[in-house]
């Protein structure tokens, strides 16, 4: 029985942790769907978010929960923002170029968050940090649950955005053709800022959900969340909000049964060899259409 | 092809000289060398093939690792060792393509950051080989000839022919069959099979090559280091910073990487007190402006416009 109660338990934190994955891969895969832009600067809007909470901590003593009022329109506005100055301009030039434009305005946040707070990491201190409740005999901690609370809730929200609103409707239009769209008179250009501010609020959302439980550092933190946004992405398949949940629930099981099972120093590996496992049988993700290769 | 050739014969002749005139600024000269030889190495395959990789730290960190434990642990002289780095570097890249490039779209460039960050992973647990997290020390090296490869001026001579090296493998492909399969290939992929050329097998030369070469360079850096810690030489930010030397000074070009790391190192060195550790953030708004203003790079721009200047005088004479 010891050992199921620890597979249980493993299963319990593993999918909670799976949650924030999924809401960070589902920023990117949103981005990726309607502007076909891999956003490299992902990770760092994450790790800004973290940032927001630290600063709203320290200047005005806010609950990361409280500060996300702020935090999400703020990054809502900057995502829009970097796309009407920065990405549009490079939105019909070869894919590279906004490829290259995100890792530049990753790079620009990170040493400006750098700059700012100092390379030490950061963190906040909430009062719940270790509380934990039991159910059934699983432990689950208060910070973990309150962040999948907060994942389920904005993704009801973006699904209902994404399949109850006009705007919705205009998303998705311009994501499955973008001249179709803009021939039945959606401004693609307004969709384009609208998601990445989307994509970027998203981000944010995560990294405030994440600050009581992780330490934010300036540059490196950024990185490794892009790659986790990648690995979500690319399980479940590119450009599919739906795919993004399971890839991101998937990815948060793998790493805490691989780092519980085999090698715990390789828990961040087990998700990289999926995604290289993924890429080598199935390119088009677990739950993507069939594509052809070469 | 003669013009380039008489380029490189001068960038020699200076390159020789260099220690005799600046004795005392040999280390960043050493950087702007290995620089500008993996920023070539990643052109080949990034500029003159068009897959952006974002993982040549990954062949940097094979070579400079290969090195170190080869020195440290098996007495093996850095020559023999970066051959085989070389060798392992071909093979990892013919597997690792293998995998992605019959796909299209944005799969290279995300395989590459996941392989260099699973490489950096093993180089930090692996300790009864790599030293783990606090890395690898060498401690004595062979003297061959009697030249001492711990003196500055010894590892400046082995960047500058890395460096010259590189660069004329590039001069040279530029106008062989290669070289045309490889633009090819970037232009257009059913294009170019449609001419016979077989895209998949163009991408895993072209990237075998770019490994190989990019790995000889990682082990002269290791010399030059001394010290091998898994965080800086597996770095996302060492990829980054590679790729992005070679598209600001111009992709696709035979000079552009090496001008575009003469124009990093440098720009790096002068605002290296200004922003301390947040040196990356002239990279980041360097990398924004070229892709907005300049999209060929500073010499491909350079050389666009002196193309316009021939066919206007043609048309004026």
């Amino acid at each position: 029985m010891a050992g199921l109660d620890i597979f249980l338990q493993n299963i319990a934190n593993g999918v909670l942790m799976g949650g924030v994955y999924a809401l960070i891969g589902i920023g990117l895969t949103l981005v990726f769907g309607v502007m076909r832009t891999i956003n490299f600067a992902h990770g760092d809007f994450v790790v800004l978010g973290m940032y927001s909470a630290v600063l709203f901590n320290a200047l005005l003593g806010w609950d990361p929960y409280l500060s996300l009022l702020l935090a999400m329109p703020i990054g809502f506005f900057a995502g829009v923002i970097v796309e009407r100055f920065i990405l549009s301009r490079v939105i019909d030039a070869p894919p590279e170029s906004a490829l290259l434009a995100t890792l530049g305005i990753s790079l620009i946040i990170g040493n400006a968050i750098l700059l700012t707070f100092g390379g030490e990491p950061r963190s906040v201190q909430v009062p719940y940090a270790s509380s934990t409740f039991s159910v059934a005999g699983v432990n689950i901690s208060m910070v973990l649950l309150l962040a999948g609370i907060a994942t389920v809730i904005m993704i009801a929200a973006l699904y209902a955005l994404l399949n109850r609103t006009e705007v919705g409707r205009a998303i998705r239009g311009t994501a499955e053709n973008r001249l179709g769209a803009e021939l039945v008179g959606i401004d693609t250009r307004r969709i384009h800022s609208i998601v990445f501010g989307l994509g970027v609020m998203l981000a944010v959302m995560a990294g405030v959900t994440l600050i009581p439980l992780l330490f934010a550092t300036p540059t490196n933190t950024g990185a490794v969340f892009t790659l986790k946004a990648f690995v979500v992405t690319v399980l479940g398949g590119l450009g599919n909000v739906g795919a993004a949940i399971a890839g991101g629930i998937l990815l948060g099981v793998v790493e805490v049964l691989g780092a519980s099972y085999f090698m715990s120093e390789y828990r961040e590996a087990y998700g990289l060899i999926a995604f290289l496992l993924i890429l080598l049988f199935r390119p088009e993700g677990l739950f993507g259409r069939t594509v052809k290769r070469v | 092809m003669t013009k380039h050739l008489i380029g490189l014969g001068v960038l020699l002749a200076v390159g020789i000289a260099y220690p005799a005139i600046f004795p005392n600024n040999l280390t960043i000269a050493i950087s702007v060398l290995l620089f500008a030889g993996w920023a070539t190495s990643w052109d080949l395959l990034g500029g003159w093939n068009g897959q952006v990789s974002l993982g040549h730290a990954s062949f940097v960190g094979l070579g400079a690792y290969l090195v170190a434990i080869g020195q440290s642990q098996f007495g093996l002289a850095p020559w023999w060792t970066m051959a085989m780095a070389a060798a392992v570097a071909a093979v990892l890249a013919y597997l690792w393509g293998w995998l992605t490039f019959s796909l299209r779209g944005p799969y290279f460039s995300l395989s590459t950051i996941a392989v260099a960050e699973i490489l950096r992973l093993v180089a930090i647990n692996e300790e009864w080989l790599t030293g783990g997290a606090t890395g690898v020390f060498i401690a004595t090296l062979p003297e061959p000839f009697g030249v001492d490869l711990f003196s500055r001026t010894a590892q400046f001579y082995m960047a500058l022919a890395f460096a010259a090296v590189v660069i004329a493998t590039i001069i040279v492909i530029s106008r062989a069959r290669f070289g045309y399969q490889l633009r090819a290939v970037r232009e257009d992929e059913d294009s170019a099979m449609a001419a016979g050329i077989d895209p998949t097998a163009t991408k895993l030369k072209a990237f075998m090559l770019s490994a190989a070469l990019t790995s000889i360079g990682g082990g002269i850096y290791g010399i030059v280091l001394a010290f091998i810690e898994p965080h800086v030489i597996f770095a996302l930010l060492l990829s980054v910073q590679i790729a992005l030397t070679a598209i600001i000074g111009g992709r696709g070009t035979i000079w552009g990487p090496a001008v575009g790391a003469l124009v990093l190192i440098g720009a790096g060195e002068i605002f290296r007190t200004t922003f301390a550790e947040a040196n990356m953030l002239i990279y980041g708004i360097l990398i924004l402006v070229v892709v907005l203003f300049v999209p060929r790079g500073i010499v491909g721009e350079l050389a666009r416009r002196h193309i316009r200047r021939l066919y206007a005088k043609r048309a004026q004479g």
